[in-house]
């Protein structure tokens, strides 16, 4: 397989997974807004900070309105994180990599970036966002099943697993650093306390994970039991134990990738730690920058090993962010 | 009451209809199927087949001051029609023609004993802006420079062919016509199964055994790979197509590299993979900036050294467009008599050369009669058609034409046939036809082609990046009945 086919690919299925978390994240998030009492600190804002898109937001825009946060998250072509932009991108890669593609990807693509496209002012409006959003998670939904269900293992499919792996475990991450950001909160913790369940469950339901945690923990919700499921449960799919696993049982069958499983071991290794909670204190939110920095560390690593072999790495992560 | 008997009347040849207002052979069977539709359902199924486009993403890039925007395919549901026994004519015309434009070549860069035979004068061939030196001394398999040729032919008053010009460097269209028969097939699936239509899907597979007969390495099966300029090129969509129906790499330039021992390799995730032929769809100006322009980053550094060595096959082959001149283009009836001592079978349009001194001065007295093109462009840019023009821009032709004669020729405006197409009712619109003729081992014709059409009434523009529109083209085995 071509180098760059293989980078297409893999970016094609990190998009599809961070379009779909993406509105998931915003759709929880606006739940969780009206469930939540006036002192706690948490705005829209707070959407454009777990997405790391501060440095655009106060360039680009005045006033921290929802109407502003959502867009700049949502519908912002100027804004190379959003998730216009990363449908944008999908729909490119497909393009570009059809040849290796079932036929339904690009008609499935396409088609879901002609409804964002003609309905995106939906965006704007609060009594609209919902449905739009709803639409575009279904159909990421049906994508994903589509590419399980009619392909076979082949190099293909195994960028594809790769993108989504390494995608989904840095969004659970930053989700769970949301959960971090309110442990922190040293002054309220005492006011956070009687929100934590609800925090915590929405911090579930963004990564859709809410009803296995019900079946699987017949425990309250709370901080310490959510972050160990979504950290290292090792028989739920969207945890960063079942990603690293999924990565490394691709990895073992492709070319030159000695580096590479070392670094997943030692990803492997942070995720068995014993997981640092502290009310009042950053240790989780420093736990999870190093996990972030781990999945950087291997995505770094596939572009020297397949994508970009002998050219430096400033020059080659134009799809990156 | 048929819907033909509102078909306007007008003075030019029409594909469906004749002069006593019923369907010509071709057509009969359509048009039995068009009135049972009627006129409302026409309509609808033209919806089905403009979604379908969109659906399938059939699109394609209009380049413009504000940035490139892509539009959907423009396809109109009524296909143009053509007997079998008419189109086999047309196909032994094309492949003579094709023969002779490829010994012609192989001759320019070699020989040139057509030049030493005064058959056409020296300068014509070499002050070309695509003659390539980089070529000369080149022989190649099966003479197979322009192995891939998109002719545009026109059907006149006289109900004759003719061959408006030869695309012979990167010609375009052949998906869209692949893909119009796909929709139509959609939308009216009862027609195919009534009516005897040459299929035309077999053309991914000819071409690819045509690729594989230039390969100038022993191997079994040749790696072939299509050179495509990269996603924002207006012809991309083909690329990706025509690629994924060989099942074979569809690479960018950045993508291949050329050894020191001048061999092409792509780079592969395990490593790099040797490459047997090159299908380019890069302007050879920008197909090895070691040799053409150094600022090309869509090309590949060393190709033409790896050519020349006989590493790697490319088609067409670089500096194949000193045939598709349009200057050369009256002197292609010659090239034929030339080199294959035969009777051209399809009739070129007469031309008048800028810079021979008698056309010259003609062409000056009669623009306003004449279609004027410059002698390399395409899709339709820089062109002025003497009777729709105004003054000025008679004035600036002329004046364009007095500083350069040898960039400009002339030819007489054709009355170009029309086809049925839906508008309110049937409405005649101007068409014209391009077939695609391939040329390795073997020869090979497209059933059909892509049939253009000029969607504005009265127009004869047929370029999609100027309002045209495209149909299927519909070869019929009439039965004997």
């Amino acid at each position: 397989m071509l180098s760059r086919v293989a980078e297409r690919l893999y970016w094609l299925a990190r998009y599809i997974e961070r379009i779909e978390n993406t509105a998931r994240l915003a759709q929880v998030h606006s739940q969780l807004m009206l469930d939540m009492p006036k002192s706690v600190k948490l705005s829209w804002h707070t959407l454009i900070e777990i997405t790391n898109n501060e440095d655009f937001f106060d360039e680009h825009y005045d006033a921290k309105t929802e109407k502003n946060c959502c867009w700049a998250l949502l519908g912002d072509r100027d804004n190379s994180a959003s998730l216009m932009s990363s449908l944008w991108w999908a729909r490119e890669n497909v393009r570009t990599t059809r040849d290796t593609l079932p036929r339904e990807t690009w008609i499935y693509i396409n088609e879901l970036y002609l409804l964002v496209n003609e309905k995106q002012e939906d965006f704007y409006v609060r009594s609209k966002r919902n449905t739009l959003l709803e639409q575009i998670i279904r159909s990421c939904q049906a994508i994903a099943g589509m590419l399980d269900g009619t392909m076979s293992l082949n190099t293909t499919f195994q960028f594809l697993q790769l993108g989504t792996a390494i995608e989904r475990a840095d969004m659970t991450s930053r989700l769970l650093d949301v959960g971090a950001f309110f442990v922190a909160q040293e002054t309220e913790a005492q006011e956070i306390k009687q929100f934590e369940s609800i925090l915590w469950a929405n911090i579930l339901k963004s990564v859709s994970a809410y009803f296995m945690y019900r079946q699987a923990v017949h425990m309250d919700i709370n901080g310490k039991s959510v972050i160990r499921y979504l950290v290292n449960d090792p028989a739920l799919f969207r945890s960063i134990k079942h990603c690293a696993t999924m990565m490394q049982t691709q990895v073992n069958t492709l070319p030159n990738t000695l580096e590479i499983n070392e670094s997943i071991s030692e990803l492997q290794a942070l995720i068995e730690k014993k997981i640092p909670f502290e009310l009042g204190s950053p240790v989780l939110h420093n736990y999870l920058d190093d996990v972030q920095m781990q999945l950087s560390k291997v995505h770094n690593q596939f572009y020297s090993t397949w994508f970009h072999p002998s050219i430096s790495q400033e020059t080659m992560q134009q799809q990156s962010q | 009451m048929h819907i033909e008997n509102n078909y306007p009347h007008h003075t030019f040849y029409d594909e469906a209809i004749s002069a006593e207002e019923t369907p010509r052979k071709a057509s009969k069977d359509l048009f039995k199927h068009l009135n049972n539709m009627g006129l409302d359902e026409l309509k609808e199924r033209q919806k089905t087949a403009e979604k379908t486009i969109a659906q399938m993403g059939i699109s394609f890039t209009v380049y413009s001051d504000k940035g490139n925007i892509d539009r959907l395919w423009p396809f109109d549901l009524i296909p143009r029609t053509i007997e079998a026994s008419e189109w086999k004519q047309v196909t032994l015309g094309l492949k003579q023609r094709l023969k002779a434009l490829n010994l012609f070549i192989e001759d320019i860069y070699n020989e040139q004993k057509i030049l030493k035979d005064k058959i056409i004068p020296e300068e014509v061939v070499l002050t070309s802006k695509d003659y390539r030196p980089e070529s000369r001394g080149m022989k190649l398999k099966h003479q197979s420079w322009a192995c891939i040729c998109g002719s545009d032919l026109v059907r006149n008053d006289d109900g004759k062919f003719y061959v408006l010009e030869d695309n012979l460097r990167v010609p375009s269209g052949v998906s869209y016509m692949l893909e119009n028969r796909s929709v139509s097939k959609q939308v009216m699936p009862e027609a195919f199964q009534d009516i005897n239509i040459q299929p035309m899907h077999q053309y991914t597979y000819e071409l690819l055994k045509m690729l594989g007969s230039i390969s100038p390495n022993d191997t079994e099966n040749p790696e072939v790979v299509v050179l495509t300029p990269g996603i924002f090129n207006s012809a991309y969509y083909e690329h990706a197509y025509l690629a994924h129906e060989m099942g074979v790499e569809l690479v960018e330039g950045s993508d291949l590299i050329v050894d020191d021992n001048d061999c092409v390799y792509m780079r592969n995730i395990d490593g790099l993979q040797k490459v047997d032929v090159i299908y380019r769809r890069i302007d050879d100006a920008f197909l090895d900036p070691e040799v053409f322009r150094e600022d090309s980053t869509l090309g590949v550094p060393g190709l033409m050294r790896a050519w020349r060595a006989g590493n790697v096959g490319i088609a067409n082959a670089p500096g194949c467009g000193v045939a598709d001149d349009k200057v050369l283009y009256a002197y292609v009836p010659d090239i034929i008599r030339y080199y294959l001592n035969e009777e051209p079978l399809i009739s070129n349009v007469p031309t008048y050369e800028c810079s021979k001194e008698e056309d010259y001065q003609y062409v000056l007295q009669n623009l306003s009669k004449l279609v004027i093109k410059p002698a390399n462009e395409s899709g339709g840019y820089g062109l002025l058609i003497g009777p729709k023009a105004s003054q000025e821009e008679l004035d600036t032709f002329s004046k364009l034409i007095q500083e350069n004669p040898r960039n400009y020729v002339a030819q007489p405006t054709l009355n170009i046939s029309t086809v049925p197409t839906l508008c309110e009712s049937l409405e005649p619109r101007h068409v014209d036809l391009r077939p695609f003729i391939l040329h390795g081992e073997k020869s090979y014709v497209t059933a059909g082609g892509l049939t253009r059409v000029a969607l504005v009434k009265g127009s004869l523009v047929v370029n999609s990046s100027q309002g045209g529109g495209s149909k299927d083209t519909w070869i019929i085995e009439l039965e004997d009945k």
